[in-house]
């Protein structure tokens, strides 16, 4: 089957002050297969977010391809993008902010249905009680405001919203970052859940290992605006080939104080570099402890190595 | 036994009727690092603010006593407390950019801690910049916040905390701002500066995995109450508080099966017009009897230095 999702070195440069442009986003290359979860972890700024924004359309690439279901958002015309957009929908971080605060939930819920003339009245009003049965709330929520609900529950409101066009990708932006540990919980059940049962495909960016281990197929690591490492879970996080994808592993503060405590310790010396002015050759060599002369010098390959690929002039 | 750096007892503080921190006390030792972990809204901030006397305006102390060493603070007078802040007990907060002063170099700040200018204070602010890991002090001295990234930041604050030697330093939520690379050079570095310094730490996190990486001891807090406390080990070892237990269990980890369904506490914290005359987590507890309604669980002893506030602590797991 093809893909639902296919990024072809894609970049996002934005204008930066006093000339050299920022590269948020450079030279990215991944696809999503029907029914898969593609984690995109990193730390801030590496431009995971420039990648899901770019995704749903929000933003334009500076080069490179970008195909939802087979057609190109590179340079596409309003109607081409309006289409496409119906088949992905995005849930950001902040509920609060992702909701109309004059809104009720059940016009929030049926916007997309109502905007996109799927469904109007009375059978508006049961698709919208459907899909908020659907998320775990209840049907007579729908005449309540956000500020009625939890976050958590806010949360689950903007994930009915997103569903309400049957999306073939579900962009996730961070979802559960702003949420305490307890809701956090129900959402990620929810997510899994609703994956299972839908079979949609999902982008799924966050910084949490933990998070993206619990929901994902794949995983891709990002540094600064390129990915460093993508792999199978299961590769990724037991047998690592990149040395920041384990530098990131080693810093995770396990819940488990026996486990934390006996963890080797990787220290990254540093701070990550500006993405106006990246390193040459491997843009982690600044704070890669086995980085030697070539790592400065050239820049590593995107090669196969075992199950995963990685960019890394020292993988094996 | 030494005596401890901080005791805090029966804390309690007020927003108009409703107690949102209800008889809290704990106490924390030369070199050791106690975390008070919670969900937002349990009340581990006020309580930090209420130690330090900076609660905002619309809270009031109820009740509560605060030693410091072998001193009473909580009735000292208002200028007291201001010679003690910064010397003998010191805070550092979650944004490392809004916590300091945008308008003074890095070596202002970290001297003004010792009522010292720069140029008096030079070679003990670059000892200090050093010992908190910031390479090349002499040049960072002299710059300002917006040159420094977030977790150079927290550093220099951490160091402007440390310089004058405090006592005590309550961290509150001092890496939730940083990335996960940074977060674990700054846990490291509070970890070492406590026990070189033999500084007491008290710790403010709503993060177990920071808890379970340099806490000493843990106490648990749920809608402005303790729920449990004891060391560390023991408590993630065998939760004796049904709270703990399903907070503990609702985690995603890197050790678990993917996709598996996580536990999850039903329901939500209640708000403090909702606190009823009982146990405040009776709503959510899947142990939860007619008793726990009615009447709040005391803090008792459960073996191993551990107290819990359930009815049903030996029925925990």
């Amino acid at each position: 089957m093809s893909a639902v999702l296919e990024i072809t070195d894609l970049a996002v440069h934005f204008p930066g002050r006093g000339g050299a442009p920022i590269r948020a986003v450079d030279g990215v290359s991944f696809h999503i297969a029907p029914g898969e979860t593609l984690g995109l972890v990193g730390e801030s700024g590496c431009g995971k977010s420039t990648v899901s924004n770019t995704v749903v359309g929000l933003l334009a690439p500076t080069r490179g391809s970008v195909r939802v279901l087979g057609t190109e958002l590179a340079g596409a015309n309003r109607r081409t993008l309006r289409a496409v957009r119906a088949r992905v929908q995005m849930v950001f971080q902040d509920p609060v902010t992702s909701l109309n605060p004059r809104m009720t939930v059940g016009a929030a819920v049926g916007e997309p249905l109502l905007v996109r003339g799927v469904a109007r009245g009375a059978a508006l009003r049961d698709r919208v009680a459907a899909l908020l049965e659907e998320v775990g709330l209840r049907p007579d929520h729908a005449g309540r405001y956000p500020h009625q609900f939890s976050g958590g529950q806010r949360q689950r409101i903007v994930i009915a919203r997103a569903l309400a066009l049957r999306p073939a990708l579900l962009v996730c932006d961070e979802p559960v970052s702003a949420l305490d540990v307890s809701v956090r919980a129900q959402i990620l059940n929810l997510l899994v859940e609703l994956q299972a049962r839908l079979g949609m495909s999902s982008l799924f960016v966050s910084h949490d290992l933990a998070v993206v281990r619990h929901v994902c197929d794949r995983v891709a690591v990002m540094y600064l605006g390129c990915l460093a490492e993508l792999a199978p879970r299961e590769a990724l996080y037991a047998a690592p080939r990149h040395p920041y994808t384990r530098a990131l592993l080693a810093a995770v503060p396990e819940p488990d104080p026996a486990v934390q405590r006996a963890k080797p310790r990787v220290p990254l010396s540093g701070e990550i570099p500006s993405p106006a002015a990246p390193p040459a050759g491997c843009r982690f060599h600044t704070r890669c402890p086995m980085a030697v002369d070539i790592c400065r010098q050239k820049v590593p390959e995107w090669r196969k190595v075992g199950e995963s690929m990685v960019a890394c002039h020292l993988a094996e | 036994m030494t005596q401890p750096a901080l005791v805090v007892e029966d804390l309690s503080l007020a927003i108009g009727p409703a107690q949102v921190v209800d008889g809290v006390g704990f106490s924390v030792a030369p070199g050791e690092v106690l975390a008070l972990v919670g969900e937002s809204g349990c009340g581990k901030s006020l309580t930090a603010q209420a130690v330090m006397r900076l609660l905002p305006a619309a809270i009031r102390q109820v009740s509560g006593r605060v030693r410091l060493g072998a001193e009473e603070i909580s009735a000292l007078p208002e200028r007291r407390m201001r010679e003690l802040r910064g010397r003998r007990l010191s805070m550092i907060f979650q944004e490392p950019q809004a916590a300091l002063d945008p308008l003074a170099t890095v070596g202002t700040q970290v001297a003004e801690a010792l009522r010292l200018s720069v140029a008096q204070a030079r070679p003990q602010v670059r000892k200090m910049l050093e010992d908190v890991g910031i390479s090349d002090p002499d040049r960072r001295i002299d710059q300002y916040p917006f040159e420094l990234s977030g977790g150079m930041c927290q550093r220099v604050m951490i160091a402007t905390a440390l310089i004058s030697g405090p006592a005590v330093l309550l961290a509150d939520e001092p890496t939730t701002a940083l990335d996960v690379t940074i977060q674990a050079q700054i846990l490291d570095l509070l970890r070492r500066l406590a026990t070189e310094r033999q500084t007491a730490v008290v710790l403010i996190t709503h993060d177990m995995g920071v808890v379970a990486d340099i806490a000493d001891r843990v106490a648990v807090m749920y809608a402005g109450r303790i729920a449990e406390t004891g060391p560390t080990e023991a408590i993630f070892a065998a939760p004796r508080h049904p709270y703990t237990a399903l907070l503990l269990a609702s985690i995603p980890r890197l050790s678990d099966v993917p996709k598996s369904k996580l536990a999850v506490i039903e329901g939500r914290v209640p708000t403090p017009a909702e606190f009823g005359p009982g146990c405040r987590f009776a709503g959510r507890c899947p142990l939860a009897d007619a008793h726990c309604a009615e009447a709040t669980p005391p803090l008792r002893s459960v073996g191993d230095g551990r107290l819990s506030a359930c009815f049903h602590a030996e029925r925990v797991r």
